[in-house]
């Protein structure tokens, strides 16, 4: 009777991306965490920094774009899951015979997308400004690594995002974790003028490697911890692959839970 | 004989939370206090019982969205416990109220999520949609978005995407909770004709009159226990009758109510007082009592006023809840 033949992870990984899509379409407001909040950033560094040497304004301009694009990363994905505890439907998603993380991949990957978008918004916007393109070393490879850095951050967002099935209360801990994640992962500051005991947490996160590589193959004379881009790289992917097993049995374990103690309810938002 | 399609056995579920800010105090609430439930395949089985009897938590460890304290439940043969993900594809689950569905985009693409999320075949996925779109009335409104729809078109919606994947067994957590009469006559129809087509249905509701219409068998659950379980007819008899005699006066005495519990057939009398008046009811089996019988044990006074009726399953229902209550 039931017509039901098998449930196929990339399958649910792309109808979560499409409905993350209509719903971010259908509904305005995202406008101003992916395109104005990223471009607001770009131009206050740009103002800042615009008489000072090329080479910082790229930095700072980088900065305000990658801290954007991580807001939009973990506050987006985070806030889809709050929203489908809110709307109910929640229950129902954890209820489908699939793993919940791939319903969250989708999500975080069209909010890295955006991200990506927005990032690509602020280079255009102040490359405006400033009158002319800015000056990045090697064009191609920038390209390459800025995806990279959003794969790196997305991979971040896929973990943490699951404190938001976990407990109505992540906002909390996100809005406290966002200035310290800028921080730590060299957003705005290099890492290397962070106290010394600061760096073990900074390696820990696969968006510092990808940061490091996307300066060191940005800014010609960039020494951060002299690993070199392929170095960087290196630990950018060695990291998020770490990210995406430790989410695999992350969610098993948060969807174990909220069965277990009871919760995921619209009544628990 | 078949597998039940629903087997609860000794079924506990103690929900631990804290209380207090500093000096936090553990607080142990059991919601399922050892459950056996059994429901054949193909049966309409309604689950009654009063807010926090422990429905929604029965219905939701079935469903495998939560996890038993103690205790096994299987549902298709299934343990819930330990194998919810063989079980998801072939069970659907209804729950009622206003949320559960994604607002701002439309019916069509909210079935869409849900048919891949469920594992209907790419190749028959717009069909299957166009089908439980006709089949729940709500072909026209298909492409429009659910924030537009009214809380009865919500509810068929809800439905759609429960038997979506042509589910073996449904769960319906009150359907009809906050609809109008006619969607909710609309909605009885659609589950009837669910039932029609085979599938098994345990159904929770807070109207009488809804289970009493729909379902083969009832079971009342109480302060986490199932405290009845049969036919309304069986139920009926449970409590003492298919007929009821209201009888209101004035100043029954207790002699006078002991001589009515001594009449042939009268199982049980609940006595009312409003204001100076009283109301008494009575079951009775039918055809065991006459009313001059009572008139006469009450004295035959004047002012006496009796009425007889059926039994309904709100009577039945009302007075298991107050036995288990009291």
């Amino acid at each position: 009777m039931t017509v039901v033949r098998s449930v196929v992870g990339p399958r649910v990984f792309l109808a979560s991306l499409r409905i993350t899509v209509l719903q971010f379409l259908a509904d305005p407001q995202w406008i101003i965490g992916s395109a104005a909040a990223p471009v607001v950033f770009a131009l206050t560094a740009f103002e800042i920094y615009r008489f000072s040497s090329p080479t910082l304004v790229l930095f700072s301009i980088l900065g305000g774009g990658m801290m954007s694009m991580w807001a939009q990363t973990l506050y987006g994905s985070g806030w889809a899951t709050s929203q489908d505890r809110f709307l109910g439907t929640l229950e129902p998603t954890l209820g489908a015979p699939v793993g919940y993380v791939w319903v969250v991949a989708g999500r975080v990957v069209w909010n890295t997308i955006s991200g990506l978008l927005g990032g690509a918004l602020v280079f255009g916007v102040v490359a405006l400004a400033y009158g002319r393109p800015l000056p990045v070393k090697d064009p191609a490879l920038f390209a390459v690594l800025f995806v990279v850095v959003m794969l790196a951050l997305s991979t971040v967002g896929l973990l943490f995002t699951a404190l938001f099935v976990f407990s109505r209360y992540a906002g909390f801990v996100q809005n406290i974790g966002e200035f310290t994640f800028y921080v730590i992962t060299g957003c705005m500051f290099p890492i290397l003028i962070l106290p010394f005991w600061t760096l073990p947490f900074s390696l820990a996160f696969p968006a510092t490697w990808a940061l490091e590589a996307l300066r060191a193959a940005t800014f010609p004379s960039y020494g951060g911890l002299s690993w070199g881009v392929a170095g960087d790289l290196v630990g950018t992917l060695a990291l998020s692959l770490a990210y995406v097993v430790a989410s695999w049995g992350l969610y098993r374990w948060v969807v174990r839970y909220l069965s277990d103690k009871g919760g995921g309810t619209a009544d628990d938002y | 004989m078949s597998e039940p399609a629903i087997l609860v056995q000794q079924v506990r579920r103690v929900y631990q939370s804290r209380k207090g800010f500093l000096f936090q105090e553990k607080v142990r609430t059991e919601a399922l206090k050892g459950v056996d439930l059994e429901v054949a395949p193909g049966e309409l089985f309604g689950l009654l019982g009063p807010n926090g009897a422990g429905k929604t938590t029965l219905v939701k460890i079935l469903s495998t969205l939560l996890l038993p304290t103690s205790g096994t439940a299987k549902v298709l043969g299934v343990d819930v416990a330990k194998e919810p993900r063989r079980l998801r594809p072939r069970i659907g689950l209804v729950l009622g109220g206003e949320r559960g569905l994604y607002n701002r985009i439309s019916a069509r693409e909210n079935l869409r999520y849900f048919a891949d999320l469920y594992g209907v075949p790419a190749g028959r996925q717009a069909e299957r949609i166009r089908s439980v779109l006709d089949t729940v009335g709500l072909a026209e409104a298909a492409d429009r978005r659910v924030e537009e729809f009214s809380r009865g078109m919500k509810q068929k919606l809800h439905l759609a995407r429960g038997i979506l994947h042509e589910p073996e067994l449904l769960f319906l957590d009150e359907p009809t909770i906050g609809l109008d009469p006619k969607s909710a006559r609309d909605m009885r129809q659609l589950i009837r004709e669910q039932v029609a087509g085979g599938v098994t249905v345990l159904l929770t509701s807070h109207y009488m009159f809804e289970a009493e219409e729909l379902c083969h068998r009832i079971a009342v659950l109480s302060k986490g226990k199932i405290v009845a379980r049969d036919t309304v007819a069986g139920l009926r008899r449970l409590v003492g009758g298919d007929r009821t005699l209201e009888v209101e006066g004035y100043g029954f005495e207790d002699l006078e109510l002991e001589k009515l519990r001594r009449l042939s057939g009268v199982s049980r009398i609940v006595t009312e007082e409003f204001g100076p008046k009283q109301r008494l009811t009575l079951r009775v089996p039918t055809g065991d009592l006459a009313l001059e019988e009572v008139r006469s044990a009450l004295g035959s006074r004047a002012e006496l006023e009796i009425r007889e009726r059926r039994t309904t399953l709100e009577d039945v229902y009302l007075d298991l809840v107050e036995e288990e209550a009291s």
